[in-house]
């Protein structure tokens, strides 16, 4: 369901990509955005007091959610629509006792203050409400960006990024098998107030599909903690993770077993890790995989960029939640996963005692495996084996002197 | 008929394909008649990407072999390897609902108990080797057969890998018409002419480091204990120079044969060396410190992954080798590897090449064919184990018929 102007938006963007996609719903209190959208099933608020326009739209909204087990709500907070409509909506679904999960974004801070303040109210009142609640914050996923990126490109990576923890949301609440995530799970693991939260997704086919996933999931800017150079860094230590796989009939039992025991090893022996895997996908078509995972226990406060996750300290203060979800999602892998990772790699590159490191990294993956380019990684302990050991180790060596 | 028999090894390597024909000798020994070697293409880490090619390959060399002694071969002895293989020890356990005498029938009732473990669904076991048979408590009973007992445990190492790499690589010997007498891992395979029975009883970790594989085994008091591939191997080596230094492969290929080391360069003397002209190659001066750290970091990495993986498997197995470490394989002709492993293992090294071994003297003294040597070794003690009863008896059972020397 999408809620508010960004809500249409998103929607839109994903009846596009995904025709044919059923159980899509807009609401808005903006007549001109809804008549614009190419979803067909709308509800409009009437415009004026948003209480008064809401209780209108009780009934209607009441038999678009009848026979629905889950809603996952989807908007930008801040603006007229969204930061009333949301959490209106999640109490009135919650009412119906259907389980509610929400993905909004967080407002750029050029928007202004009170565009903010209004925002983080409503994700306040967000959480008391649903399920669970993924927040993707437009100042971070911008803070590193090249100062020459359009505006409308900043926009359009807010939008995608929320599209894609729309869809991986809703993948996970839908609950399909044959491996379920709970909702229960999903609780634990989004449905904290102040808790942290860590998205990655991937997607690859061919004969290395999962390493392929997995490697793009990692390098998600949001899963890698600042300042560490090694992928998937920000999940050390967190206390649950949640995997959803979803794939073509023939993903295998090996392949799942290798995702788990590849977190595992980076997340740390006594994480939980519960997995959800899908084979509705046809034959041939290549695997996804999202990760999600919260920093659990105490808030942690906005730390100036460069500070890693595990060293901030619990916060006390009305300072709201920050979630933050990062996923290149499937169409746009291209363009799309470049842009965030670069964001996430510039954004460490205001700590210059780790600069080096970072960019050394960045280089190696692309063009360092020569003849082994084509073949299957050798993947152990996180490092790519084909890449020669020097550039990993960021060795210095003379150049040859060409006669 | 004479008592020789003929046994046929084939490697399917990442760098060449070698067939080794050899002959039985008394007491298990062999004597190597001659070799059939072709280099390799469409194969990567040890493993088949271009089937077509691989097959016009193995051709090849089972001609040059064929050619080379005047032998017909029919049946081989496959050698794999692979990323995909993976190992464990188990055991068996069978409680008889009596004291009796043990059978042949129990014992391979224990053995089917301890591969009852589930598997990854695309995986086949390949190899279940015997480590020890305890009856009644009584541990390490050589034979139990015939001896009165009723509880019969037996540890296995067993090995197993992915079912259709597997089959993969034993397609392109299939398709010219050869029958696979069994298929083997590669490093099994090598240490049997590697070490000797007195090195497995003590302890000996044997690592064999191919063009696309490093291979390796642990033996301890006598049996199988550990075994794993590492996809990493002499290829990466040409490979790290080729991007390092700016060079094509077959010439940092050659780099690394003429004046390639995995000396600690901090160790050794700089300098440089001077690359002539070549058609469509530049010529250039390397320094030879840069080529030095090239290959150290590799090598020391390939023993550091190697190191961590037996530790991992538990058991302080590093502590208790009496005979230390073998290396053979291509690429133990590498100057300097020997004090790298030791360096990194903390344990006695030695570039070992196939031994105990009769015949052609020049081929088996190069650590390159251990592998192949070795498969025919294997298949001769096999071949006794499980044929007590002699030529005649196999013959009849319409094996070995096909060996039959000049033939041709």
């Amino acid at each position: 369901m999408g809620v508010g102007n960004a809500g249409v938006t998103i929607l839109d963007l994903l009846a596009v990509e995904s025709p044919g996609k059923k159980g899509l719903l807009v609401v808005n209190n903006d007549p001109e955005s809804l008549s614009a959208s190419v979803v067909t099933e709308r509800i409009a608020v009437p415009e004026g007091d948003p209480g008064e326009g809401f209780r209108a739209i009780d009934g209607e909204f009441g038999r678009a959610v009848s026979g629905a087990s889950s809603v996952v709500l989807c908007g930008g907070l801040g603006g007229g629509s969204g930061s009333f409509l949301l959490p209106a909506l999640a109490i009135l679904a919650k009412s119906h006792g259907i389980t509610v999960a929400a993905c909004v974004g967080m407002p750029f801070s050029f928007e202004g203050r009170d565009k903010k303040e209004l925002a983080e109210g409503a994700l306040e009142k967000l959480y008391t409400v649903c399920d669970a609640v993924a927040v993707i914050e437009n100042d971070r996923l911008s803070a590193g960006a090249p100062s020459t990126t359009a505006v409308g490109e900043a926009f359009t990576l807010s939008d995608r990024t929320l599209l894609a923890s729309f869809t991986a949301l809703h993948r996970m609440i839908s609950t399909l098998g044959p491996v379920k995530i709970t909702r229960s799970d999903l609780k634990n693991v989004l449905g904290i107030p102040g808790t942290r939260t860590f998205f990655g997704a991937g997607m690859a086919g061919g004969p290395n599909r999962l390493h392929e996933a997995l490697e793009m999931a990692f390098k998600s800017p949001l899963l890698s903690a600042p300042g560490r150079t090694t992928p998937g860094s920000a999940l050390t230590g967190v206390p649950s993770v949640l995997l959803l796989l979803q794939g073509p009939p023939d993903l295998s039992f090996a392949e799942v077993q290798m995702a788990v025991s590849e977190i595992e090893r980076i997340a740390g022996e006594s994480c939980q890790i519960k997995t959800g895997v899908h084979t509705d996908l046809s034959a041939g078509s290549p695997i996804t995989l999202s990760v999600i995972a919260s920093s659990g226990g105490a808030r942690r406060p906005e730390k100036p960029v460069g500070t890693r996750v595990s060293e901030a300290a619990p916060e006390t203060d009305g300072v709201p939640p920050r979630v933050e979800v990062l996923k290149a999602p499937p169409s746009v892998q291209g363009s799309s996963a470049q842009t965030t990772t670069t964001t996430s790699r510039k954004t460490s590159a205001k700590m210059p005692a780790i600069t080096k490191q970072t960019q050394g990294t960045l280089d190696l993956d692309t063009y360092q495996r020569g003849r082994f380019d084509k073949s299957e990684r050798t993947i152990v302990a996180g490092e790519d084996l084909d890449i020669p050991t020097f550039l990993r180790r960021g060795i210095k060596l003379t150049p040859p002197h060409r006669n | 008929m004479s008592k020789e028999q003929i046994f046929v090894g084939l490697e399917i390597g990442t760098t060449k394909i070698c067939v080794i024909v050899a002959e039985s000798r008394a007491e298990d020994q062999i004597s190597i008649l001659g070799v059939g070697e072709t280099p390799s293409r469409g194969i990567r880490k040890g493993e088949i990407v271009d089937m077509a090619t691989v097959t016009e390959c193995v051709r090849e060399a089972i001609v040059d072999a064929e050619e080379k002694t005047n032998v017909e071969i029919g049946n081989v002895w496959v050698a794999i390897t692979g990323s995909h293989l993976r190992s464990f020890n188990n055991r068996g356990t069978l409680i008889l609902p009596h004291p009796r005498q043990i059978e042949q029938a129990d014992l391979d009732m224990v053995q089917t108990n301890a591969k009852e473990i589930a598997l990854p669904p695309p995986n086949t076991f390949l190899h279940t080797i015997l480590q020890a048979y305890h009856l009644d408590g009584n541990r390490n009973v050589i034979d139990p057969l015939e001896s009165e007992g009723m509880q019969l445990e037996a540890d296995f190492h067993i090995v197993h890998g992915v079912k259709t790499r597997i089959t993969n690589h034993l397609r392109c010997v299939e398709a010219l018409n050869l029958e696979i007498e069994d298929v083997v891992l590669s490093s099994l395979a090598s240490a049997q002419v590697v070490v000797t029975q007195h090195q497995k009883d003590i302890g000996v970790l044997v690592v064999d480091i191919g063009g696309g594989t490093t291979d390796y085994l642990i033996y301890l008091d006598g049996a199988v204990r550990h075994s794993g591939v590492l996809a990493i191997g002499g290829d990466h080596i040409t490979n790290d120079i080729s991007v390092g230094l700016k060079l094509p492969i077959a010439r940092a290929e050659i780099l690394k044969i003429q004046e390639g080391s995995a000396t600690d360069p901090d160790a050794s003397e700089g300098g440089v060396i001077t690359l002539k002209n070549d058609p469509g190659f530049l010529g250039c001066d390397i320094d030879r410190r840069s080529l030095g750290t090239i290959i150290h970091c590799r090598v020391k990495e390939i023993f550091e992954l190697l190191k961590r993986d037996v530790e991992n498997a538990g058991g302080d197995l590093l502590g208790l080798l009496g005979a230390g470490v073998m290396i053979t394989g291509g690429c133990a002709r590498l100057r300097g590897i020997a004090a790298v492993a030791s360096d990194v293992l903390d344990q006695a090294v030695q570039v070992s090449t196939a031994r105990n071994v009769g015949g052609a003297l020049q081929t088996f003294e190069n650590p390159q064919y251990s592998t192949a040597i070795g498969l025919t070794k294997y298949a001769r003690l096999i071949t006794k184990d499980s044929h007590p009863e002699g030529m005649l008896e196999r013959i009849a059972q319409g094996f070995g018929g096909i060996f039959k020397r000049g033939s041709r």
